[in-house]
């Protein structure tokens, strides 16, 4: 949970944000709950955002140092953000466990094949998994050296963008 | 063969045109309201006739006239019908001597202000001031006392100068809270008048159109058949020929009274494009070049209801001033019954100098209501990125009760500002949201404290002791 306060010209909103994942979040404010799930990132990204019934989408961007653009229903907002207290802080999930020796998804996609059995040792650069996303098939390699410990997923499963595919130690 | 100006090059009509033809320069008056070098152009590339779209040139009798003289077909009536009904005054004998009412006022250029007062006293206030030769909304101003008509006088006059190079002026009676309704004729030179029903066009701000519908839910079918019965009767008075629209106003007591002859294709024409299935432009073309149509009235049949939305790049949170710029982001909306006519694209730059209407958004269906709910999504899938527009007003509009009861008149904005001042801060509200969302998510609080770090825990320890 995190509190923000929001600023436009001329007014102010305070608001706590409860993020679910790195796509969805909860806003509370004063006289509404509102979800905003995002679509893949990109420089403007597109938003679905729902208030009590109504469900629609808007586009966002940084603008830097707490500056942020929304369009929403044909209009531009402009807003500065800024974190309120000292909230805290969920530790950010590297997405190579360099120390931990997890192997994550480095982008969602479907597993087309495993390359590697429990047990097996492998080097730095060993393929490990082959992950399929708009149609292309990425090799994800081993970062460190090692013996595979336990596998998290199978041929055909789905998986998030940070998801965890495999362990090495 | 297009014409365009400095500020057109990057258009998609200019990438789209078979040929193209350039003006240097951007201000209307040294381009797209140059009959010099328009006829240069149409002659320099072998035209053979002009369109004048609906927009600058396009009801203007001397370019008609220098059509004709240099053997160019121009898409409209003869530049002696325009010049009959350019002059309000003129027009308005024309129709009355048909015996159509007209709207209470003067039926010769007004003096002076202490004649305008007279006859202002004569048919009660409030009254409007009017250009004889004006239009569009411009060079017209509502007054409700002799002192407003004192004040607004010379003001309105030089309005008119400005504007339509002319400067008289006549008085109307101001009707209280009419409904705008036009009848979209095409006639051919025979003296053939086809009417191809109605449009209701009440929603409009300072006198400009933000929304019209075919049919209009405001009429009987027996003010209906009044009504276009008195356009044939005009037009055919007027020796007209090509697309025409009259236009008249309908009070609440159902009794109506002439407007005004549009003299050209209008911004609107696609709502009755999609009631009667017949291509307008089309028509006007065959009436131009082959003069005859390739229609009689028993083959026009009114299905089903249109509505269409003008999203202008007008800020509605600023008085609605114009918004120009770049478009970084634009989606046009599809789907069964959804038109969109626009050349925007993603990266165009609206430029300053003309229009601010981008996108002229229309949804058909088997009713109102039908409609009505179509254009509510279409407009939720527009996404015009980039420059403010007129999205959320008609977003207003689709979910006002008195709008979808069908209850309106010219008036009708006056009843929705609240609600839209309203819309607008419930927008801001959940951008506000979003924004808020947006930092949480793709940017994580930087950890300025290390994992170990005593002061973390220090500043944690104290957060949840309510610190």
């Amino acid at each position: 949970m995190r509190t923000y306060r929001v600023q436009s010209d001329e007014k102010t909103y305070d608001v706590t944000v409860e993020s679910k994942n790195k796509r969805e979040c909860r806003v509370e404010m004063k006289d509404a709950t509102i979800e905003c799930v995002r679509n893949q990132p990109e420089e403007i990204s597109t938003w679905a955002v729902r208030r009590e019934d109504k469900r629609f989408h808007a586009r966002a961007r940084s603008l830097g140092s707490n500056r942020v653009e929304v369009w929403i229903g044909g209009l531009p907002f402009h807003f500065t953000v800024t974190p309120v207290g000292v909230a805290y802080v969920e530790p950010i999930r590297p997405t190579s466990g360099a120390k931990s020796g997890e192997v994550h998804a480095i982008m969602p996609g479907r597993i087309t094949s495993i390359l590697v059995k429990p047990g097996e040792e492998v080097s730095v650069g060993t393929p490990l998994v082959i992950l399929e996303a708009m149609k292309m098939q990425n090799e994800i390699v081993s970062h460190k050296a090692g013996r595979v410990t336990s596998i998290k997923v199978r041929e055909g499963d789905t998986v998030r963008k940070d998801d965890v595919l495999l362990q090495i130690r | 063969m297009l014409v365009y100006s400095d500020a057109d090059q990057n258009s998609l009509p200019v990438t789209y045109a078979d040929d193209t033809f350039h003006f240097v320069g951007v201000t209307p008056k040294e381009t797209y309201l140059s009959t010099r070098k328009i006829i240069h152009a149409a002659k320099e590339t072998g035209c053979d006739g002009i369109h004048p779209g609906y927009g600058f040139l396009s009801e203007d009798a001397s370019f008609a006239k220098a059509c004709e003289e240099d053997g160019l077909t121009f898409v409209g009536p003869s530049s002696d019908s325009i010049e009959k009904l350019e002059n309000k005054l003129t027009a308005r004998k024309t129709i009355r001597d048909v015996g159509v009412p007209i709207i209470p006022g003067s039926d010769r250029p007004l003096k002076d202000d202490d004649d305008a007062v007279a006859i202002a006293q004569s048919i009660g206030f409030p009254v409007i001031l009017k250009a004889v030769y004006g239009g569009g909304g411009r060079g017209m101003r509502i007054a409700k006392s002799a002192e407003e008509i004192r004040r607004f006088y010379r003001l309105t006059r030089m309005e008119a100068i400005s504007s339509f190079g002319k400067s008289e002026m006549y008085i109307e009676k101001q009707l209280a809270s009419p409904r705008h309704v036009e009848i979209q004729a095409l006639a051919e030179k025979r003296g053939h008048v086809v009417v191809l029903g109605e449009r209701e066009c009440s929603i409009q701000r300072r006198h400009q159109k933000l929304l019209e519908e075919a049919p209009s839910i405001g009429i009987t079918d027996i003010l209906r058949s009044a009504l276009s019965d008195a356009a044939k009767k005009g037009l055919e008075a007027s020796g007209y020929t090509n697309a025409g629209t009259v236009e008249f106003l309908v009070d609440d007591a159902g009794k109506f009274y002439f407007l005004e002859v549009n003299k050209r294709v209008q911004v609107e024409h696609l709502v009755t494009e999609l009631t009667t299935g017949i291509d307008i432009i089309e028509e006007q073309l065959s009436i131009a070049f082959d003069s005859h149509m390739n229609l009689s009235q028993n083959e026009v049949k009114v299905r089903g209801w249109a509505i269409n939305c003008r999203i202008n790049a007008e800020d509605p949170r600023n008085e609605f001033t114009p918004s120009p710029g770049k478009v970084i982001h634009y989606h046009a909306p599809a789907g069964p019954g959804i038109r969109v006519d626009s050349a925007l694209y993603s990266g165009y730059v609206v430029p300053e100098y003309y229009d601010s209407l981008i996108v002229k958004l229309a949804a058909y269906g088997r009713n109102r209501k039908d409609a009505i709910r179509r254009m509510k999504g279409a407009l939720n899938e527009l996404e015009v990125i980039g420059i403010p527009t007129t999205i959320p007003l008609h977003q207003s509009i689709m979910t006002e009760k008195q709008f979808n009861d069908g209850e309106f008149s010219t008036t009708y904005l006056d009843i929705l500002g609240p609600r839209l001042q309203k819309t607008l801060a419930r927008l801001e509200e959940n951008a506000a949201a979003l924004a808020a969302a947006n930092t949480a998510i793709t940017m994580p609080l930087k950890n300025t404290w290390t994992h170990r770090s005593n002061w973390r825990r220090f500043a944690l320890h104290m957060h949840r002791r309510g610190w």
